[in-house]
């Protein structure tokens, strides 16, 4: 099996607080797996670690090695803007940027290619096809010239991922995608998830169970900064190898 | 669709901006030598003619305030960015000129006031050589005879040091907290596209920020208007026609001051409901 994302003894510390205490993970090409967790366990710091946004914010410390797609990313020669790339990411609350639908999806092309170098032909395509391939063709298609932060949530959130698409990314990473979301929106991005899966590997924090046994292949559970469980989200859930995990499973904690 | 219904209302609204584009410019255009002639210098009407008085007043004050607290606005935003998106929040240099930020926007403007009056007039001894400057001249404006009073430079650059003083701390905070505004997540869904900081910036924050900065400016700007009472404090001593020793003038200044600051600070306060409550 490929694996996407290798991490070994990772630790990271915010200033004397250390978040994560030797973590090793190891997340397959192409599924999805889904992170799991009380708060504060260092889910969304993992997460974050993978395309480096942690590190914006100063008084980070970081050691161990990430390897995303056999790279190790702390090498020198690593281009933040060509790993954010290559890792695509989805917030909790959608933050589609304040403008038109059209624009937001050929954002991250335009930063990432010589200006003018799109053509009204290729652009029109490329939003097509990343609207698409996130089921909001149909809706949106008479609507791309409106602000996409006047959209409903869940089409927000799909747009969200749709301009992840035209940058071809390998791995899209996913903080609690659904937590804004009503239940039928939470269904449409998890079917999308589903749809997409094959292409993209998909790693996604929750804090909703139901949800990371409902879309996820493998499944990690996480406490207090360390990686106590990783294993198939079916095993995890019914059959839980630490005390600890059963503990937060079967709801008698959290 | 509206829009052919929205059409004349539309004419009608441009129709009535042209004409009071023309009315003005007609105004300025027949008036522009005797508006030059007021702004340029400091006039008191020889006889008792409110009008003029009060309208060279209003223009020569107009005159400082308006060019020097745009640019104390733009300086105070370039500030606020580089405080807030290029120094790390542990920085020392951040700190020391927040906590400098917080202190001079808690000031009333009265202790500017005094401030001008300690520093600019006091110490460079302008009360001594108000009197050896030179004689007032007669002019004509608005067919009314005038006096012309000659401003001394020191008074000019206190001006121009309490107007910085008074409106870029005010100009940085507000600028700062529009920034702060814009939360984390959303500047990082620029990050996360591979967006450089300028990008993140100009794509992103700044269009989200854009209403309250301006917010922001008009504040430091009515405040810079407000604090306008207060330079009439300062020019004082050019007013008083038969100065009557030191004392005296001095007195008659701080009253004036004071009372001015007050006004001013009433101004402010009432202007924004939420700052009131917060003080």
């Amino acid at each position: 099996m490929n694996y996407s994302i290798e991490t070994e003894n990772l630790s990271l510390w915010y200033g004397d607080f250390q978040a994560l205490i030797d973590v090793s993970v190891k997340i397959p090409d192409g599924q999805i797996t889904s992170l799991i967790g009380p708060s504060g366990c260092g889910k969304s710091t993992l997460l974050r670690c993978f395309n480096r946004v942690n590190e914006r914010y100063g008084n980070v410390t970081t050691t161990g090695t990430i390897e995303i797609l056999g790279k190790n990313i702390y090498d020198a020669d690593v281009s933040l803007p060509e790993l954010r790339k290559s890792v695509g990411m989805v917030f909790q609350r959608p933050n589609p940027l304040p403008i038109s639908v059209y624009e937001n999806i050929l954002f991250g092309l335009r930063i990432h290619s010589p200006a003018r170098s799109i053509t009204r032909t290729a652009s029109d395509q490329i939003v097509e096809e990343a609207l698409k391939s996130v089921f909001l063709w149909e809706d949106l298609k008479d609507k791309l010239k409106t602000r996409a932060t006047s959209l409903q949530l869940e089409q927000q959130q799909k747009l969200c991922i749709a301009r992840l698409l035209p940058l071809k990314p390998k791995i899209i990473l996913m903080d609690e995608p659904c937590s804004a979301l009503d239940a039928k929106g939470t269904l449409a991005v998890e079917e999308l998830m589903e749809a997409l899966a094959g292409t993209y590997t998909f790693l996604i924090v929750t804090h909703n169970m139901a949800q990371a046994r409902r879309v996820s292949k493998e499944c990690i559970y996480m406490f207090l900064g360390e990686l106590i469980e990783h294993r198939e989200t079916q095993a995890l859930f019914e059959t839980p190898e630490h005390p600890k995990t059963a503990d937060y499973v079967q709801m008698r904690y959290g | 669709m509206n829009f052919p219904m929205a059409r004349p209302e539309l004419r009608k609204k441009i129709v009535l901006q042209g004409v009071a584009v023309l009315i003005v410019g007609a105004v300025s255009v027949f008036f522009w030598n005797d508006l030059k002639k007021i702004a340029a210098t400091h006039i008191q009407t020889a006889s008792a003619s409110p009008i003029s008085s009060t309208l060279s007043r209003l223009l020569s004050d107009l005159n400082l305030i308006l060019p020097i607290s745009l640019l104390a606005v733009l300086f105070g935003v370039a500030c606020a960015f580089y405080l807030e998106e290029w120094l790390s929040t542990t920085s020392w240099v951040r700190r020391f000129i927040e906590s400098q930020v917080a202190f001079l926007t808690e000031i009333p403007s009265l202790l500017y006031g005094l401030l001008a009056i300690m520093i600019l007039f006091i110490y460079t001894g302008v009360f001594k050589e108000i009197g050896t400057l030179p004689p007032a001249q007669n002019v004509t404006a608005f067919g009314l005879d005038a006096v012309v009073f000659q401003r001394h430079p020191a008074m000019f650059s206190a001006e121009v040091f309490i107007f910085i003083f008074m409106v870029m701390p005010i100009a940085i905070k507000t600028t700062q907290e529009a920034l702060r505004s814009v939360a984390r997540p959303i500047r990082e869904s620029a990050y996360v596209l591979g967006a450089n900081h300028w990008q993140v910036l100009t794509k992103q924050v700044v269009p989200l920020a854009f209403p309250r900065m301006l917010a922001g400016g008009c504040r430091a700007m009515s405040r810079a208007l407000a604090a306008a009472a207060l330079l009439i404090g300062i020019h004082i001593p050019n007013h008083t026609t038969s100065p009557r020793g030191i004392p005296d003038r001095f007195m008659l200044f701080l009253g004036g001051a004071l009372l001015l600051s007050t006004l001013s600070s009433f101004l402010i306060e009432t202007d924004d409901p939420a700052t009131a409550r917060h003080n």
